[in-house]
């Protein structure tokens, strides 16, 4: 057993790395992890006043700052009735741009480009290749110089507020800005070329399911009301949760999401392939000639969607302004609504970012922040993961540890953005008989017994499976007599898994939860005794139909007995489960 | 490497490494530093980075893990200037606005529940000073650029910077804007240091109050006027806390001891 580990991704925002374990000839795991530590911005924004939050929020990160801005607003006037005039869109639209243009050239040239033209850094690059370093800072420059314009400042600017901006940008600024981005197409169009004909690796090569924001007039862009799956399905932005399944790992302080039991990607890569038909001018040109079979499932022409991208944000500037330049500066939209729920969904540079608020008596009361960092990380580690077998079966080790390292880059992950989750709103009280009764029916449900019974209600798990095999019910067993593999066998891989565990997810003791271990996890803190069910051998399948049934303990002190609220508790769900018809042995 | 020239290190700890970007978009000046002074560790802008002997560390973050406070005590025995740069860095930046530690706690937990983190253990998060000795604050949120590289120049040529001492009221009327108090609007620019040229402001804007307190603020003038003017208590103290939340303990502690 051995490990390759980069400790510190060079090149990549924030401080992350990755492991991949192997073992003989077989790469046994591969760990994306993120060495930050939490700021737990989604509580702090509780009790703020919607202005306030929409101060903080971008604070998430330096660089997507407008992003988080454009999404916490959009959010925000949705939960309060709020309608901007089309200029506020337009001008909103055109600093996400500056945005896009910031981040996608400082990615492609600066970050990516190196490793592909066999240097360890742009400044190392420059000398060799001044025509490419230079463009790529002057785009970089100009883009900053969009954002700056429009939002008040290079970093954390404050213009733009909820109903609209505190000071509109002047009719010459606006020219300027047009004028400086049609100037840029000779060198964009040559952008297009350089990133869509370099030599990228064939490995990995797999298919995946990509997301992106469905943009509602049917064209391409980075906003939308609902999300687009490459499978053509449609997600209404407001049911984002759907999508983004999320859950805990302990390797990470940033949370995972999953759709439909198995890991998506957003960003560039994904928009390009699934609105890429909608391109039109110049950046439709460049897609038909460029986009090919291999787009669909290599990860590394992330970096050719992103300069697709940039075609199409220089060529968007110019409309956008002509169309914002015939129209009047609008006033501050107010509102009055002290109440409300919404969802605002953008495109980061590097994927689709959620924000969801509740505001009551005008106050957050809850909020929720979906990195694209967070979506993508488990595509990043099954990537490297197929990549590091790969080379291994090809008997080429020494490169796992570069190709790993350019995998993860070219998903231009957002390190500082990933680290900030969320809670869930708590279940009404009868909730867990009601989902119980969602387990398909027709197979018998295994039930896994967690915890030790030397620490009182700690011991809950083990003597309700206990319990329930007095009871009958075979496969009613205790931790840890099921190993993860043999939950893999023939006769039980199809059958639903049922966790018992104390789970304190913060309620009056004696009070029951019943989810899907995805949700599980992210609901309450799983306890870390699940992680050797998660991390090996249980397929996704089987984890997409793994349930944990949580007892809220009163007390977690040395001692045999259940307190009486939990002991209660147990006598309820035995009953319940005893009594399900089509359970019954 | 010229002997002359002063060692400088930037070091990022926890926050949005909007400071190190900042530096970084200064960039027809930035040459000119790298000229004057030798740059031994810069991770968000190279990877042949240094851990030697400095003259002038400018930290930006704040302190949120076990693993930072040894970085940090590290950064500290091997630099003779210790400089924090941002809000974070300076007073704990929004992430400090948990005012109480069992407050802190509670929503950890809330997040993560109890599962145990393999790689280090995350804590309240504190201002660099909570930790070590600091000799300069170059604050912002993040840092402006023209003090950035005023104080930098200052350093470098051996003198202490020249930071503003008075608040952003003072730059604002200098741009000739109206007073946003006396249109009934919270603005937090009589209790917030100078330095980012009103810009909010500028905009028509309330100040948010991200570059900090400034030590003339008078509080409890400010906080007399904003309730006489009908303004929620809450709010109130929300707003004074969001970016400084460790610098305005005292102040609340005040206030609550005079009510009694």
């Amino acid at each position: 057993m051995k490990t390759i580990t980069i400790e510190h991704l060079a090149r990549v925002e924030g401080n992350g790395g990755v492991t991949a374990t192997i073992d003989g000839n077989k790469v046994t795991g591969v760990k994306f992890f993120i060495n930050e530590a939490p700021r737990l911005i989604e509580r702090l924004t509780i009790g703020k006043t919607p202005e306030e939050d929409v101060n903080l929020v971008p604070r998430i990160c330096a660089i997507c700052t407008l992003s988080h801005k454009y999404a916490v607003l959009r959010a925000m006037e949705r939960a309060l009735g709020v309608n901007v005039p089309p200029k506020v869109t337009l001008l909103r639209d055109l600093m996400h741009l500056g945005e896009m243009i910031e981040s996608h050239s400082l990615h492609t040239y600066l970050l990516a480009l190196p490793d592909y033209l066999g240097f360890p850094n742009a400044i190392a690059m420059a000398s060799k290749h001044p025509f490419e370093t230079k463009i790529a800072l002057e785009m970089k420059q100009f883009g900053n110089h969009i954002m700056a314009t429009m939002s008040g400042r290079f970093i954390h600017g404050e213009n733009p507020v909820i109903g609209g901006f505190g000071k509109c940008p002047s009719r010459d600024e606006l020219i300027w800005i047009k004028n400086r981005a049609l100037q840029f197409m000779p060198f964009v169009l040559k952008t297009a070329k350089i990133f869509a004909e370099l030599p990228y690796p064939d490995s990995p090569e797999a298919e995946t399911q990509y997301a992106c924001c469905n943009p509602g007039d049917g064209k391409y862009g980075f906003v939308g009301d609902e999300i687009i799956l490459s499978s053509g399905e449609i997600i209404d932005a407001q049911d984002y949760r759907t999508l983004t399944h999320e859950y805990v790992v302990s390797h990470s302080y940033c949370k995972r999401s999953l759709y439909k039991g198995k890991p998506y990607s957003v960003g560039a890569l994904a928009r390009v392939n699934n609105l890429g038909e909608r391109l039109d001018g110049e950046a439709g040109k460049a897609f038909k000639k460029y986009f090919g079979p291999r787009w669909k499932k290599n990860p590394l022409f992330n970096n050719a969607a992103q300069a697709l991208e940039l075609l199409y944000s220089f060529e968007r500037i110019a409309s956008v302004i002509e169309e914002a330049l015939k129209l009047p500066d609008p006033g501050l939209v107010r509102y009055t609504k002290t109440a409300g729920k919404g969802v605002g969904a953008v495109e980061a540079p590097r994927g689709t970012l959620f924000h969801y608020y509740e505001i009551t008596k005008g106050r957050v009361s809850f909020c929720d922040i979906i990195t694209p960092t967070a979506q993508n990380a488990d595509d990043i580690e099954r990537y490297c993961y197929l990549a590091a077998q790969e080379l291994l079966d090809a008997g080429k080790e020494d490169d796992i540890r570069d190709r790993m390292d350019l995998v993860i880059r070219s998903y231009d992950p957002c390190i500082s953005c990933s680290v900030h989750l969320t809670e869930v709103s708590k279940a009404p009280e009868d909730n867990w008989r009601e989902q119980l009764s969602k387990i398909p029916h027709g197979q018998l449900p295994i039930f896994i017994g967690l915890g030790v019974t030397s620490r009182s209600d700690d011991g809950v798990g083990a003597q309700l499976a206990l319990a329930l095999r007095e009871s009958g019910f075979k496969d009613a067993w205790l931790e840890p007599e099921p190993a993860a593999k043999d939950l893999c066998q023939p006769g039980y891989s199809s059958r639903p898994i049922i966790f018992i565990d104390a789970l304190d997810f913060g309620e009056r003791p004696g009070r029951i939860a019943f989810f899907p271990l995805r949700q599980a996890a992210w609901n309450s803190g799983l306890s870390h005794r699940l992680s050797p069910f998660l991390g090996a051998g249980l397929t996704y399948a089987q984890l997409e139909n793994s349930y944990l049934l949580g007892i809220q303990p009163e007390s977690l002190e040395e001692g045999d007995r259940l307190s009486e609220p939990v002991r209660k508790a147990l006598e309820r769900v035995l009953d319940e489960i005893k009594h399900r018809p089509a359970w019954r042995s | 490497m010229d002997k002359t020239k002063l060692k400088i290190g930037v070091y990022e700890l926890t926050g949005c490494a909007g400071d190190a970007l900042l530096i970084l978009d200064c960039e027809e000046e930035i040459i000119n530093i790298f000229k004057a002074a030798d740059i031994e560790a810069f991770l968000m802008a190279k990877s042949d980075n240094r851990d030697g002997k400095l003259d002038v560390a400018l930290v930006e973050g704040s302190v949120s893990s076990e693993k930072e406070i040894e970085e940090l005590l590290d950064i500290r025995k091997r630099s003779k200037i210790v400089v924090a740069i941002g809000i974070c860095s300076c007073s704990g930046g929004i992430q400090a606005a948990f005012l109480d530690p069992k407050q802190w706690h509670e929503n950890y937990k809330k997040i993560y529940g109890d599962m145990e983190m393999v790689n280090t253990k995350a804590l309240q998060s504190k201002p660099i000073d909570a930790y070590v000795k600091v000799d300069y604050y170059l604050p912002g949120c993040p840092i402006g650029k023209d003090q950035f590289l005023s104080t930098l120049t200052r350093i470098i040529s051996g003198n202490p910077p020249d930071l503003y001492n008075f608040p952003v009221c003072v730059e604002c009327k200098w741009n000739e804007n109206d007073c946003l108090l006396n249109k009934n609007i919270l603005c937090l620019g009589p209790l917030t240091l100078a330095g980012c040229g009103s810009v909010c402001i500028n905009y028509n804007l309330p100040c948010v109050g991200c570059w900090g307190p400034t030590s003339e603020a008078n509080r409890t003038s400010e906080y007399n006027l904003l309730m006489a003017k009908g303004f929620d208590e809450q709010h109130i103290k929300n707003k004074m806390a969001n970016f400084s939340g460790t610098r305005v303990k005292d102040f609340f502690a005040k206030l609550q001891g005079v009510k009694k």
